[in-house]
Formats: structure tokens, sequence, C-alpha cells
């Protein structure tokens, strides 16, 4: 990955330069052109990657384990009775996990769907039109950023149990719709978008409808991609509401699940690392694949406010 | 009139066919094309799930509603005074404060240290990006099974480096001193990515020229850090601050599942003091109180922040 | 949703059980499920219940059985399964102690809780009188030949609430020492017939488990009670009921207690537990993990941790909790049949979740197998039974229980008892016993006053 795809939106995007001249000389503009301030900072880069990769890389090793090894003195990375498949076997055999893993896919694709399908025509009115209580909206909506939607399950649950959700899909899904942030991210992007171009439209007599689906939209794919990655990152990690929102363990999102159901055996460290393992892959195998876009779409949506 | 209706009946999609310049506008499609037409799934779910829940659960703050459906009468402020007596409330606030300062400071700094010498171009790239960012990927559930293991006394990895270091172990979730060090060290293992990402794109707008006239007015790589890097992020900086401190607040997720508020009360943040008292003890109404004054608090370090960073920008 | 029995059995011991085509209705409910939702908000409360397209009556059964329980409650469920293949039974294990009673109270409130679970008798107080359980129906129970005269008398009379029974016991479960033969022999603590001797006093008891320190050469007792919600209570009320005291605690106050007795039980724990002799400061797992490696020549806890360490300790020993003080007495609770409330109930499924819970106690030999006292006298009382070892050498701890304080916030995995644990942390590894008792007599005056949620409207 080259430095430069992950610069935000700046308006200054130098072109693409041979990478490794380039480094060269971020180097030596950063830590200047003697050797010890770049020994010094190869040495701490590595000491700090060491310090975050020790703890997955530890419990991926005894996800291989015996339970009998993953407890026993002395530690050791390779287990005295060699490695083993046996607890990834009672997982899957178990099938908890795979209809967990297909929660977490419904809800978070259809979060990020109806997240956007909500806020991106609200961003374009704000952004676009002139109706009454547009400033009095716009300014609700901001402010709506700053309350943490953890602080309504109570008010939520209660909501939940009055309309006879407790327990499904709808239940877990729809509070999770309510993201301000996007809505103001949208806006932001839309409020960029030159005026020429919707002038063009009008006079063409092109409906608003058509403005926004022919003119800005395609204009606006990046910023869509950013928060899409944004919200399905966001809601497949969710754990608080889905926690309260179901209780039937065939509902249960992956990150609710592994820790409530299978903690029930809790003395079995090895398995619990292979679940851990298990609920980590699907992220990690979608970063692996769309390093890029999830690198920019974090840069780009967490400096929203920016 | 058929053409207003088939218009209004799909306003939805964006392919419906457009009318003709200066055709027919009846009244529908003239809604279709105001702002409302295309607020109305916006304002639906959010007064559905956001302010109503907000208005509903003020009112249940006045109330003694339970869990199990009981009570609900209106109790007057009376929610409000036990919560300002009870010293539950001021413990948890302020462990939630405690969390919120020691995981902030470093989740800033080591966050600016990770994009800084990232940003320096050593040779690795890809897996200094890997090993900073993938953890925040990672959910909550793998990161608090992943280090209560690493946490645990005895065989623990952690007891077993000290004990290899020649020191003696910590109770890293037993020990009331520790615990919630511990779960700070957890949470910025596995957040700082974020900030790292948001650093490291703000280093790269930073213009070369900037540099370049501090190394020609002989500013060596430390000052160049201090006088060029850093007041050149100032403004991430602050974003930065605000989302964390704003995260840090609402801690949850983690505590829950690595030590459920223990041992004693030592972790327990307000939002868990709120699921405890509503959830685990059926208390609707005083658990909505104490999330308002919770609420109030949020809002008010919000507006606070924001208004010491626009006031440094202007100044 | 359909939950197969894969999910009580534990990572490292599944095995496919009756219920296993389940989970391909289960996808497919969970698409169409999404289909009803991508269609619309028309659709949107359709997600979970669908038909499952079985004749099969389904009976959704919670359980916070773990380890070794586990795996027996998976033969027994196999047994009930062979007896009556009408029965569709989804298991449902999920974490012991606040979660689980929060997650009950929670499905019940929501409407689609499971058609039975398992409650601790003590936890009744807290849920029968505030809606969130259905009676059960006597008559159907008998007509599963099961009736009430079957169960020890106090047990069954404790399930009852406002003229109903709520509760249908299944077991006695004791709090108790398990000891390594071959430390225990070694530090002298056997009588001539091999048994764990009986000890004169708390000195005396203190003593011998720094025999047992140096024969383990490490811990001479464990006992994980750090960030647990239940340990710190069942061995401290266990001690303050041996030395004859008692507890009341009246709703509205004021509470009263023996503080000469709670001192004297901080002190003795403090003094066993020094951190030189044997670790203060050891959670559930560690403790557990200290004992079964042979780090400890004895271990406090209870009974249900006897399949796994009769796996895991060559020379298992079990006793009664030795008697310390001046009364015999151990800490024992009871793993109870509910039926959670749900908003709509088919008579079907009800009577099935009697029958379930019928064949699930008469089929308890197996759960004495795993350490519990069957709480069915017919089982209790049969050969089978008595002749299980090491069960026969700890069942007379069945016939001193004590029973937690009868009170709407006390009981299994209560807020009171994690309470109540804090007090032995304090007395082991904070500020001592002295201040353990002063800790005690605010919770428990702090307790007592405060509302009870499940009065009212109910």
């Amino acid at each position: 990955m080259s430095v430069q795809t992950i610069t935000p939106l700046s308006e200054r995007r130098s072109a693409r330069a041979d990478r490794a001249r380039e480094r060269a000389r971020q180097r030596t503009l950063i830590l200047g052109g003697g050797k010890l301030p770049r020994v010094a900072a190869m040495s701490a880069l590595v000491v700090m990657a060491a310090v975050w990769l020790v703890p997955m890389l530890w419990a991926l090793a005894t996800s291989f384990k015996t339970e009998q090894d993953a407890v026993s003195l002395p530690l050791s990375l390779v287990p005295e009775s060699g490695f083993t498949l046996e607890q990834y076997r009672s997982l899957f055999a178990a099938g908890d996990v795979q209809l967990w893993m297909f929660n977490s896919l419904l809800v978070a694709v259809l979060v990020t769907v109806f997240t956007l399908a909500v806020s991106a025509p609200a961003a374009f009115a704000m952004s676009r039109m002139a109706f009454r209580g547009r400033a009095a909206l716009i300014a609700l909506t901001v402010a709506a950023i700053v309350v943490p939607p953890q602080l309504l399950i109570v008010p939520l649950f209660e909501q939940m149990v009055a309309m006879n959700l407790v327990d499904t899909y709808a239940a877990v899904i729809l509070p999770q719709l309510v993201m301000p942030i996007i809505v103001f991210i949208l806006k932001r992007f839309f409020d960029a978008v030159p005026r020429e171009l919707d002038d063009a439209a009008r006079i063409d007599g092109a409906s608003y409808w058509r403005l926004f689906a022919t003119v800005i939209l395609p204009l606006s794919r990046p910023i869509l991609a950013a928060a899409s990655i944004f919200v399905f990152i966001t809601a497949w990690n969710n754990y608080l509401w889905p926690f309260i929102a179901t209780t039937d363990p065939a509902l249960m999102t992956l990150p609710v699940g592994i820790p409530n159901v299978l903690n029930s055996y809790g003395s079995f460290y090895a398995a619990q690392m292979a679940s851990s393992m298990v609920a980590a892959a699907p992220m990690v195998a979608v970063f692996l694949l769309f390093q890029r876009h999830i690198v920019r779409s974090v840069a780009t949506t967490g400096l929203g406010g920016q | 009139m058929s053409a207003p209706a088939t218009a209004a009946a799909r306003p939805a999609s964006p392919e419906s066919p457009p009318c003709a310049a200066g055709g027919a506008r009846g009244p529908l499609r003239r809604a279709a094309d105001s702002g409302w037409a295309f607020l109305v799934p916006f304002v639906a779910v959010y007064a559905a799930f956001l302010v109503w829940p907000l208005l509903n659960g003020l009112w249940m703050s006045f109330t003694d509603s339970t869990l199990n459906g009981g009570g609900g009468d209106f109790v007057g402020v009376a929610n409000y005074a036990e919560a300002l007596g009870d010293p539950l409330v001021w413990k948890t606030l302020g462990n939630t404060a405690f969390f919120t300062l020691i995981t902030t400071v470093p989740l800033v700094l080591v966050a600016l240290a990770m994009a800084v010498l990232v940003h320096a171009g050593l040779p690795g790239q890809w897996l200094w990006r890997l090993s900073f960012f993938l953890p925040f990927l990672l959910p909550v559930a793998t990161v608090a099974l992943v280090w209560k293991y690493l946490y645990v006394g005895d065989f623990g990895l952690l007891n077993q480096a000290l004990g290899a270091l020649g020191s003696e172990g910590l109770g890293w979730l037993t020990d009331e001193n520790v615990a919630m060090w511990s779960i700070a060290a957890t949470t910025v293992w596995w957040t700082v990515g974020f900030n790292f990402l948001l650093y490291l794109a703000a280093l790269q707008s930073i213009p070369d020229h900037l540099y370049e006239a501090a190394t020609l007015d002989g500013a060596g790589a430390w000052a160049r850090l201090r006088f060029v890097t850093v007041p050149q992020l100032r403004n991430t900086t602050g974003v930065v601050l605000l989302l964390q401190v704003l995260a840090s607040l609402k801690v949850f997720d983690q505590i829950y599942l690595l030590t459920m508020g223990g041992p004693g009360d030592s972790t327990r943040s307000l939002l868990l003091y709120v699921y405890d008292v509503g959830f685990t003890g059926y208390r609707f109404g005083y658990s909505a109180a104490v999330s308002y004054i919770f609420l109030a608090i949020v809002v008010a370090v919000a507006v606070a922040q924001l208004w010491f960073a626009s006031s440094r920008r202007r100044a | 949703m359909p939950h197969p029995p894969g999910g009580a059995e534990g990572p490292g011991r599944s095995r496919p059980g009756p219920g296993r085509p389940t989970r391909r209705q289960v996808l497919r409910g969970g698409m169409i499920g999404a289909g009803a939702l991508a269609l619309g908000a028309s659709a949107l409360g359709c997600g979970a219940p669908l038909s499952t397209g079985s004749d099969a009556t389904r009976v959704r059964f919670w359980s916070l059985f773990q380890g070794g329980d586990g795996a027996r409650v998976q033969t027994m469920l196999s047994d009930v399964h062979k007896q009556a293949p009408g029965l569709r039974v989804e298991p449902t294990t999920l974490a012991w102690g606040p979660p689980y009673y929060t997650k009950l109270a929670m499905a019940s409130v929501g409407g689609r809780a499971p058609e039975t679970a398992i409650m601790h008798m003590s936890r009744l107080p807290g849920y029968a009188p505030g809606g969130l359980l259905e009676p059960f129906d006597l008559d159907l129970l008998a007509e599963f030949q099961v009736t009430p005269d079957d169960f020890v008398p106090d047990l069954w009379r404790r399930g009852r609430y406002d003229g109903h029974s709520y509760a249908v016991p299944l077991d006695t479960h004791p709090f108790i020492a398990f000891y390594d033969t071959a430390m225990a022999d070694e530090a002298g603590l056997l009588d001539s017939s091999g048994a764990l001797r009986a000890f004169e006093s708390d000195e005396d008891f203190i003593a011998a488990s720094h025999e047992l320190a140096r024969a383990s050469g490490a811990n001479g007792v464990a006992f994980g009670h750090v960030n647990d919600d239940a340990q710190g209570w069942r061995l401290f009320w266990n001690l303050y009921r041996q030395t004859g005291a008692d507890m009341r605690l009246p709703e509205g106050g004021p509470a009263e207690f023996d503080r000469d007795a709670a001192l004297r039980a901080y002190t003795f724990l403090a003094g066993l537990f020094d951190g030189e002799h044997s670790a203060a400061d050891l959670d559930y797992q560690t403790a557990l993990a200290a004992f079964s490696d042979g780090r400890a020549g004895m271990l406090f806890t209870g009974e249900w941790e006897l399949p796994y360490l009769a796996e895991a300790v060559e020379n298992l020993g079990a006793a009664p909790f030795p008697t310390v003080f001046e009364e015999p007495g151990s800490y024992a609770d009871s793993h109870s049949f509910v039926l959670p409330r749900q908003s709509a109930s088919d008579p079907e499924r009800v009577r099935a979740a009697h029958r379930f819970v019928a064949l699930m106690v008469r089929n308890s030999l197996t759960w004495g197998k795993a350490g519990h006292v069957p709480a069915y006298v017919p089982v209790a009382d049969s050969d089978a039974y008595r002749a299980l070892e090491p069960q026969s050498d700890y069942a007379a701890a069945g016939e001193t229980p004590v029973l937690d304080p009868e009170a709407w916030f006390a009981g299994a995995g209560s807020k009171f008892q994690s309470d109540m644990s804090e007090t032995v942390r304090t007395a082991l590894s904070g500020s001592g016993p002295e201040a353990a008792v002063e800790q005690l007599d605010r919770a428990l005056a702090s307790w007592v006053t405060r509302p009870n949620p499940s009065k009212g409207d109910m």
C-alpha cells in the first residue's frame, strides 16, 4: 500500500512518485540524514509491532492446542502433544458459530443498506433543498451526534417489548440505523459538489430525485463506499445493543454469542481461543482483501467532523 | 390524473421516469420533489428510535417503572435525588472519568508516535500498518477472550513473562488497584489503530516545504517534530480528542466481558451501572434517571470541548 | 428459534444430537427473515419465529450448567429423547450468574422466553412474585408420574408461592471440600478408614492446612473467589451458620446479624488464606487449575466440579464441608425447573414442557453421577445412587444444608451474593476482617431498605 492512497480528501494530492525515492526523501525530511535516528525509529517500530502482534499470535497458537497444553506450565508456543485442529472441529460441529456468523452478516449488511438508504436522501435534502425547518433539522442532526445511543438501552428495550420485537432481527437492526454522523459526513460531501452541476440539471427540468440519482450519487461513490465500510464495521462489531435485544441464542450475532453462550465452559481456554479466532476471521479476511478501501474509509469518516 | 399518482407511488426509485420538462406538476408531484419527501425515512427512523426513546426515557426517569412492567407511577424527582446520594453513582462516575483519562492520553500519544514512525517511510510499511490497525477490526468478544487469557493469574502469558524477568505476577484483573489499568491497556491495544490512521492521513497532508524550510533553518529531527509536525496536527488532535473522550465515557463492552465491573466495583463504569440497575436489578425508572444524569455530563463535555476547540481556532 | 443440542455441549465434547437437522431450518428461517426485512417495514416483526416443519413439539431449555454438568445434561437429554421421541428439546447454556438471570428475566419480559429453564431455588422469591414465571400444573405433572410427595418436603415447599408451585427441584448441591488423598495422607489428615478426619477447632484446621501446603509444595487449600459473584458468599455463609448464628433480613429493615460470628468467620478465612500457606487472591478457574494440577492439597468448591476433578485428579477425595466451628453444615442450593412466562403460550408446548421436566427428574440418576444429590426421592433412595463413590462420602452434606436467606434480593447469581462475596475479598486481600464486618453491616442495611421491584401492581 502506498502512502498516497490514504491521503484523505485533502486538496493537495501529489502525483504518485516513485515509491522508493519518495520514501527516502520522506525519511530524510522526518528523521534527518543520520543513521542513529533511523535505527532508533526502526527499533521502536519493531518493539511496538511485536507488542501489538503477540496477543493475537499467542491466541492463534493456543487455539491449535489441546486444553491440557493450553494451561500447562511452563508455557510454550509449541505444545507438548503437538498442534491439533480439535478445537475448531468441535466448534463447527456444535454449529452455533456458523449461525452467529450468518446473523452477524445479515445484520451488518441490512444495517449498512438501510442506514445509507435513510441517510443519503436526507443529507441531500439538507445540502440542496429549501424547506421549512431546514436549519433546525441540520442543527438537531449535528446535536444527535453527541447523544450516545448506549444511554438509551433502557427506554429502547421497553419500546421493543411494547412493539413485541424482542428476539427478532428487526429489534437488532432498527435502532442501529440511527447514525447521525453518516448523515453529517454525506451532507458535507454533497455540499462540496459544485452547484453548477445541479443548476445545469435543473435548467434541463430534472427533478430533485433525478438530480440526486443521476448527478450527486454517482459523484459520491467514494464517500458512499467509505460510509458503507464504516457502518458495516460498526454494525459487525456492535456489542451492547444486540446483546440487549436478543436473549435467544439463535438470534445472537458473533460478538454476543461467543462470550455469552460458549463461555459456559469457562475453563476451556483453547476452545475459547478457537472461537475468538473464528469471530475475528471474517473481518481480518475482509481487511486483507480491501485494505486500501478500509483504511481510506476510516480516515475519511473518522475525520468527518473535520 | 394518473401521472402524479404514478410519480408519488414510486418516489423511492431513483430510476423513476422523469417528467418531461415543464410537464404537469400536480400537488403530489410537488410533495415528492420537496425536501420532506427525501426526509421521510430519515425522520421516521430518527423519530422512532432516537427522539421517542429519548422522551420516553426522560418520562421513565420520573417514574418507578420496572423491567417486568410493574410500577410506572410518577415519583417526581425521587430517582434523581436517590441517584445524587447513591455512592455507586459517584464511584462509577469516578471510574469512568479515570478510565477516560488513562485511555485518552495513551490513545493520542501512542497513535501519534506510531503514525510519525510509520510516516517516516522505513521499510516494512505493510507490516506496521497491519499490526497497528488490525486489532481495531476485531470484535470485542475476541479482544476480551484473548486478553482474559493473557491476564490469567498463574499460567497467563503476562505473569509468566514477569516471572521470567524475576518479578512477581500481577493480579491483572483480580487486584482492584490494577484491574482498571489492565482494561485500559487492552482498550489502547484494541482501538489505537483508528487514531493511528487518522494521524497518518493528516501527516500526509503536511506540505513538504514546511519541513524543508525548517531543515534550512537548522532544525533537527526532534525540532521539526515539535515545531512542524505537532502544530500541523493540531486540528486532527482536536478531533481525535473529542471522539476519544466521547467513546471512553461510554465504555461498557470490554469491561463487561473482562471483569463485569469487579473486583469490588473498581472497574464498574457508569454505563455498566445503568445496565446493572435496569436489567439485573429490574429498576428501569432509576436506571433511566442515572442515564439522564450521565447524558447531561456527556453533552456538557462535548459542548465544552467544541467550544474550547473553536475558541482556540479563533485565537 | 431452534438451538440444537450442540449448544449445551462444550467445545471439545460435542456430538451431534437429535436436533441436528434444525440447523438448516434455522438458516433457512433466517433467509426468510432477511427476505421479509428487505421487503419492507410490514414484515419487520417476523424475523424470528417460524414454524419448524416437524411433528415434534419443540421444548427450548435454558440452563447454566458448565463443564462436566453440561455433558451430564447431554446424557440425560439423549435418555429423554429415547423415552419420548416426540419431544424436540433444544438446550441452551448461558454463562452462570447474573448474566443468566438477567437474560432469563429479559426473555420473559420480551415474550419469547424458552419453554423451560433451570433456576436456583434461592432465586425464586425474586421471580415468582414478579410475574416472570408460570406455575406448574400439578395434574399434568402427575400424568407424567411426578407428584409433590416424590420430593424432600422442605425443598418442595421452597418452590411454592401464593398457593402455586413454581419450581420442580432437580437436586440439592452442597458446597464441599475436595482433597488429594495422597497429600492428605502425607499431612496426616486421614483417619483409620482413609477418610478426612474431623477437626477440633478452627485453629486445628488452619494447622492442618499448613501441613497440606507442605505436602503439595504450594498451597494448602485452594479457594477461588476473586471476581466471582458467589464463591465468597457460599464460604462465608457456610462458616457463619456453623457458629450457630442467624441473619434476619425483613423488607424495609432493620437487618439483624451477629457481628461476633461474622468476625469469627472472616478472621478464620484471613488466617487460612494468609497468602503464605494458601493463596488469598485466586479466582475460580485459577483455584480449580491449582488443585487439579497438584498445586494445592484441598479445594473448597461445589460438588459440581466432581466430574472434571474425577478425571483430572488421580487421588480424589471428597467430604462434606469440614466442621470448623460449633455446628456442622454445608452451604447448599437446589437447581429447579421453572416455566418462564411467554406472551403467546401454546398448550401443546406447555404440556411438552411438563413432560420434559418430569422425564428429566425421573432420569436424575445420571445427575447424581455428576455429583449432585438428586431431589427426586425415588432416585435418591435407589441402590444405584447409594452405590456411587465418592458421592456417598459427602451425601451427608445434604442432611445439614445451609440454605440462603429467603429474600427477594438474595439467591444464586444475585447482586446481593456478589456484594456479600466482596466482603470476603475485603477480609482476605483488602482491609481485613474488621473492615469486612463493617462492609457487611453497610451492605445488609442497604439491601433491606431497597424497594422490592417485583411488588407493586403485580
